[in-house]
């Protein structure tokens, strides 16, 4: 973990490390250190990618870290849509990625339907409708 | 370049954008209600200048002084839960 | 009911507490993060005078102070909605309802976006996440990076991810897109930098005594822009590079990069490929309003605040009684800035409420001054018409007080 840890920095000085808190991520233990995020956490040990976009597949980490995009959003013990760079770790907590979801049904003619009535009506009238 | 994701939530592209302007040739609020740029779990805060800059380019709209697509509660995603509970701290 | 409720425990939120408490009012702070002090805690740079400002150090000022006063702040309560009563307003969030006669919100800044392709991936953030992740959580957020986007927040994160040891390759600008037109021209970058040429003694100044500040020679500087790039702490900075693309298949792996023209065109066939495993993406702050939208403030468009801010006086109050605003959502300045905001507005809170201290007065009109004086003292300057915008959001405050 500490490889990626900055230990001493010049101005801020050393890193105090303070308890170590041990966390579950998709079924794999990590340990942390009190006041970490599960965000900071988890990047600490090199991880990044924190779940996927639920129609696409395509991979996402965080983006913000400051709690405005949820693109890290988690489920953490059972709760769904969690933000990881606003969550401190605690003990045994149970951190799960974000899955691909199934699709709703979804029009394929979406840009080919009347947006009013009035063009509704309009389209009534057309004699290529196959709605008439 | 025209793949290029503009919304991160919606993953909707510049094409996508590009295509709802020219077919429609609508409002720039039409155009985010049409592709639900800047309309998913984030509520816009990420892609909303970006976004507005696209659309800026793309209908020639200038931006007014109100919120181009009108911010709606909640700001925040929120549980059924806690929208249903009572607890009130005086 | 508390007298009021400050949304944000940043610098705003927090000196705003401050004065209230030193008025004795029934104070509560609200924040989501789950440490109290917002984007101030990542901030980290030297002085003209050679001094570090450093943001946790300044924090832990503010918290002792606000400490001395028994003052409620509560980290990790996210506001989703705000409710208008008959004497007051209710402010709902993740940890129930809370109601209050008076409402200050401090809610700060958010990240504009530059999309570049592929910067959906693992690995790209924006360059404030790097920062907090940095100084805040002290993780390095990667071994090789590159900074996308070259403005007055970037370079100055640029240099806290440095000082941390993590390896920078450059900074260079976004590829040319509607999304980006701001930072994607060299000419308009590089008024921008000539800005920050006063930042820091040394490195800053070598930087910014190359490029006078008449604007002719800023066109000469863009047009005859070595090829290497200027560097700044042996940090190679690019504004006739721009980065194309962002590649790798589950996290970022590479860059790549190509020399663009003075007007920020793409030169065909000088595309290289930099490995890089992350990448920050700079596009600078706008105001976080959302929360005053939702109760109904009026906005003004103001481009030298930032974008859309909520109509407000020199006092902090805005048209709506009991609504107060101060530091970034006001518009995009500094720390200190923000600081000197939210004593004022904790002041003009105290002095609405309490009618009868005479002596209150004297002290909101103090802090009107000290605002300007710290605005006119700033190191950095995000815009350098925000005192226009100033003049003008006032105008536009009596406009609406008198319509």
């Amino acid at each position: 973990m500490s490889n990626h840890r900055i230990m001493d920095h010049p101005v801020l000085g050393k890193l105090e490390k303070t308890e170590e808190i041990t966390f579950i991520f998709d079924g794999k233990s990590y340990t942390g250190f009190k006041g970490d995020t599960v965000a900071s956490a988890l990047l600490a040990h090199g991880i990044r990618q924190l779940r996927v976009q639920e129609e696409s597949g395509n991979p996402r980490g965080i983006y913000c870290n400051i709690g405005h995009c949820f693109e890290c959003r988690v489920t953490i013990n059972h709760v769904e849509g969690v933000r990881s760079c606003m969550t401190p770790i605690e003990h045994n907590m149970v951190v799960e990625s974000g899955r691909l979801q199934p699709v709703p049904f979804k029009s394929t003619e979406a840009d080919k339907l009347p947006r009013t009535y009035a063009e509704f009506e309009r389209g009534l009238h057309k004699e290529d409708d196959p709605h008439v | 370049m025209d793949d290029l994701i503009i919304c991160r939530c919606e993953e909707v592209s510049l094409a996508d954008i590009k295509r709802t302007a020219h077919m429609y040739q609508c409002s720039a609020r039409e155009v985010k209600l049409r592709t639900r740029a800047g309309m998913g779990y984030c509520g816009g805060r990420t892609c909303r200048p970006a976004v507005d800059a696209v659309l800026e380019e793309v209908t020639g709209e200038k931006p007014g002084n109100d919120i181009p697509l009108k911010v709606s509660p909640p700001v925040r995603p929120v549980s059924l839960s806690t929208l249903g509970g009572s607890e009130r701290h005086e | 009911m508390y007298d009021v409720v400050i949304i944000g425990a940043g610098p705003a939120g927090l000196s705003a507490a401050i004065a209230c408490r030193e008025w004795d009012l029934h104070v509560l702070v609200l924040d989501e993060f789950p440490k109290p002090g917002g984007r101030l805690l990542g901030q980290l740079h030297q002085e003209p005078s050679g001094e570090w400002w450093n943001g946790i150090q300044e924090t832990n000022l503010l918290l002792e102070k606000a400490q001395k006063y028994d003052t409620d702040i509560r980290c990790g309560v996210s506001a989703y909605h705000i409710e208008k009563l008959e004497h007051g307003y209710a402010i709902h969030t993740n940890q129930g309802s809370f109601e209050t006669e008076n409402l200050l919100l401090a809610t700060g800044a958010a990240e504009s976006a530059v999309p570049v392709p592929g910067w959906t991936l693992p690995g790209v953030m924006s360059i404030g996440a790097a920062q907090v992740m940095t100084n805040v959580h002290r993780v390095k957020v990667g071994q090789k990076g590159i900074v996308v986007g070259v403005n007055v927040l970037s370079a100055a994160i640029a240099r806290e991810l440095q000082l941390a040891g993590v390896e920078l390759h450059s900074m260079a600008l976004p590829a040319s897109n509607p999304a980006t037109v701001q930072h994607s021209n060299p000419n308009t970058v590089m008024d921008g930098l000539v800005r920050i040429a006063h930042l820091a003694p040394s490195a800053f100044l070598r930087f910014g005594s190359k490029f006078a500040k008449a604007s002719w020679v800023r066109r000469l500087a863009v047009k005859f822009y070595p090829k290497g790039g200027v560097k700044m702490w042996g940090m190679p900075i690019h504004i006739r590079k721009a980065i194309l693309s962002i590649n790798g298949n589950d996290r970022v792996e590479s860059v790549t990069m190509c020399r663009i023209n003075a007007d920020g065109e793409q030169i065909p066939g000088t595309e290289e490929n930099i490995t890089v495993d992350f990448v920050c993406i700079a596009g600078g702050l706008y105001p976080l309003t959302e929360l005053a939208a939702v109760i109904g403030c009026p906005f003004r468009y103001m481009e030298e605040l930032g974008g859309h801010v909520p109509i407000h006086s020199e006092r902090m109050e805005t048209p709506l009684k009991g609504v107060y605003v101060a530091g970034n959502i006001t518009g995009i300045e500094s720390a200190k800035v923000a600081r000197a905001q939210g004593e004022l507005a904790g002041l003009s809170i105290a002095a609405d409420k309490l009618k009868a201290h005479a002596d209150l007065q004297q002290h909101v009109e103090d802090a009107v001054k000290l605002v300007a004086t710290t605005r006119a003292d700033a190191t950095i300057q995000f815009h350098p018409h925000i005192t226009d915008g100033r003049h003008k959001m006032e105008q536009a405050f009596q406009q609406t007080k008198s319509s």
